[in-house]
């Protein structure tokens, strides 16, 4: 009795210990969250000895409802880039430290106060070879239901890209995006409403190209690569892919905040980066990775297609995030 | 359990009157009536106190235009619910009990399986280049694919599929109470089948009708998963308009303003079930 005793007490008391030694890492499952957990979270976990729990989808609500309560799970979370920005001003995110989180090779681009790069990404229009006759040059093409019939697919949600790919289809010039013309982008969009298919997730945008139920689409090129890789029949035109990344957050009361941040470190790191790339076909954003990573990784990479690509400005989105998912949700439900 | 102990039980539960339904009444109370209250409460408190949250609902277009598709769906799949159940629980209903209780387990067994699961086989049957389209087109039936997906008729077939439990197992209930002697009754009083069913069958099986019909109607109201994934942003529903501004927009004002207005139609409803054909089947009693 007291041997069974002394047993749970020791199991307690390992437990409790272990507790302390943890920390929860959110992402958006998949591919990309094993990417993450394989790249990141295992290596963290052997040098560190904290183990990283991971949970998931990454859901916003959520995310607000923790800090509203003050009883946050989540130590560090993968979110886009435009909700970080927004999310910092409704403080909502605890400050990154950059005494941990070393700052000098991190991409300008995709890190600030509150947020350091996880990856960056292009959309990039990939076609289903086999049900597409010749070779789509550009956005433009996409808006061309004469030249180029069938579906077309893009992203569901409000979140920048589509606007953008719009009016870049209209002949708006790169450097005169912003401030969005969004009657004009709205207008363009009408045009071929009828020939959209919605994505809402990248498992349903390799499906609808792959079965050729959508001939072509905006995509996230790292589902394209990872068609390619399956053997899949695709083409990709990288001309003016819009760049846009994910960001790693902690938000505002995270219990393991010191984990938290050292775990950020291991993930902005050149070899974290590296390996995370080389999984998933991402880019890194910590500018060192690349010379830890295979040539032919690099070629696939957004990075070497910077000719003519252009960046989604993520500071614009924070600012008019609401009154453009108000109208564009409004636009689709017509 | 011991006689003496089951009798204490017996004994207390009965004099107590409502004092015994207190452990229930607080649990309703904590995580039913609070979470509405607080619901409500941030529907006229967030970002600012007033109305202008239900104001902003009841008076915008794409609002209304979610609403009504919310009702139109959830009418149109409770109708070829009923269509199509009516004969499937007639025939359980007579056929004998050793292969009814087959028939049963099959129907009850589709439950089990995970609703995403079987909302993605719809999707692999009903799309362009899905089976249906694909065999239709190679029998040379067609030349062009249905558009069976991401528009009204893709949210139907998945969610008349996903009801149809819903619908056959009350009728049924109802159904095997009717006396067949009634039809028989009809038949030699000269009544046809078709006059027999419209004038005995079809208001005897009414309450069963109403029961499992206003069941369907109610969840439909509130369904999510089917409609984002079958449907088009078109037919958008309300459940999912509501995950959008909570999840995406992070205007929780709205969001709960929605969810209230959604909760008091379904209240609503069920009030008028009870009055139609009592408490007691609307409680799911037969």
């Amino acid at each position: 009795m007291k041997l069974i005793f002394a047993g749970i007490l020791a199991g307690l008391i390992t437990t409790t210990a272990a507790k302390a030694d943890e920390m929860v890492f959110t992402s958006w499952g998949g591919t990309t969250q094993e990417a993450q957990t394989k790249s990141w979270a295992e290596p963290f976990a052997a040098s560190s000895g904290i183990k990283v729990l991971q949970d998931g989808p990454t859901d916003y609500g959520k995310l607000k409802a923790m800090v509203d309560a003050k009883n946050v799970t989540w130590d560090v979370v993968d979110v886009e880039m435009d909700f970080a920005i927004k999310a910092a001003k409704d403080g909502l995110l605890e400050p990154i430290d950059f005494a941990v989180v070393p700052k000098a090779d991190l991409d300008p681009r995709f890190s600030n106060e509150n947020a350091v790069g996880s990856f960056y990404y292009s959309f990039v229009l990939a076609w289903n070879k086999g049900a597409v006759a010749g070779e789509p040059a550009g956005w433009a093409d996409m808006f061309d239901t004469k030249k180029f019939p069938g579906k077309r697919t893009f992203y569901k949600w409000s979140a920048p890209g589509v606007i953008e790919i719009a009016l870049l289809a209209d002949g708006v010039p790169a450097d005169k995006l912003y401030p969005l013309d969004l009657d004009r982008a709205f207008k363009k969009l009408d045009t071929i409403k009828s020939d959209i298919v919605w994505w809402g997730g990248g498992a349903e945008s390799q499906q609808l190209i792959a079965s050729g139920e959508a001939a072509f689409g905006q995509l996230w090129n790292g589902r394209v690569f990872a068609l390619e890789k399956d053997g899949a029949d695709v083409g990709v035109s990288w001309n003016q892919n819009l760049t846009a990344a994910d960001v790693l957050v902690v938000p505002k009361g995270a219990k393991n905040k010191d984990a938290a941040m050292k775990f950020l470190a291991t993930a902005t790191s050149p070899t974290g980066q590296a390996k995370f790339a080389e999984a998933s076909g991402y880019a890194p954003i910590n500018t060192k990775a690349k010379a830890e990573m295979p040539a032919d990784v690099v070629k696939g990479l957004p990075d070497a297609h910077i000719d003519g690509q252009i960046n989604l400005d993520m500071n614009y989105w924070a600012e008019h995030r609401d009154e453009i998912a108000t109208r564009w949700y409004a636009w689709q439900a017509k | 359990m011991s006689v003496e102990a089951q009798q204490g039980i017996a004994s207390k539960r009965i004099p107590a009157g409502l004092g015994g339904l207190l452990p229930a009444l607080t649990l309703i109370g904590l995580f039913f009536v609070v979470p509405v209250l607080a619901l409500l409460l941030r529907s006229v408190t967030d970002p600012a106190p007033g109305l202008q949250n239900y104001a902003a609902l009841l008076g915008d277009g794409t609002y209304a235009r979610v609403f009504f598709n919310t009702f139109l769906v959830a009418a149109v799949v409770t109708i070829v619910t009923v269509l199509v159940a009516f004969p499937v629980a007639w025939m359980l209903a007579i056929m004998p009990p050793a292969l009814a209780s087959v028939l049963f387990g099959i129907i009850i067994l589709s439950m089990w399986t995970n609703l995403l699961t079987r909302t993605y086989a719809w999707m692999v049957l009903l799309q362009r280049t899905g089976v249906i389209n694909r065999a239709l087109m190679g029998a040379g039936i067609i030349d062009q694919p249905l558009p069976l997906i991401n528009n009204l008729t893709g949210v139907t077939i998945g969610m008349v599929y996903i009801m149809l439990p819903f619908m056959i197992l009350p009728l049924v209930g109802t159904l095997r109470a009717i006396d067949p002697m009634t039809l028989r009754a009809a038949a030699l009083c000269g009544a046809s089948p078709l006059a027999a069913f419209r004038r005995i069958l079809l208001p005897l099986s009414l309450p069963g009708i109403a029961a499992g019909g206003l069941m369907v109607f109610v969840m439909s109201l509130g369904y999510f998963v089917t409609p984002a994934l079958l449907g088009g942003t078109s037919n958008m529903m309300l459940a999912e308009m509501i995950a959008q501004m909570i999840q995406s927009l992070l205007n929780w004002g709205l969001g709960s303003a929605a969810a209230f207005i959604l909760l008091v139609v379904t209240m609503a409803l069920y009030a008028l079930q009870i009055r139609l054909v009592g408490a007691r089947r609307a409680a799911g009693g037969a």
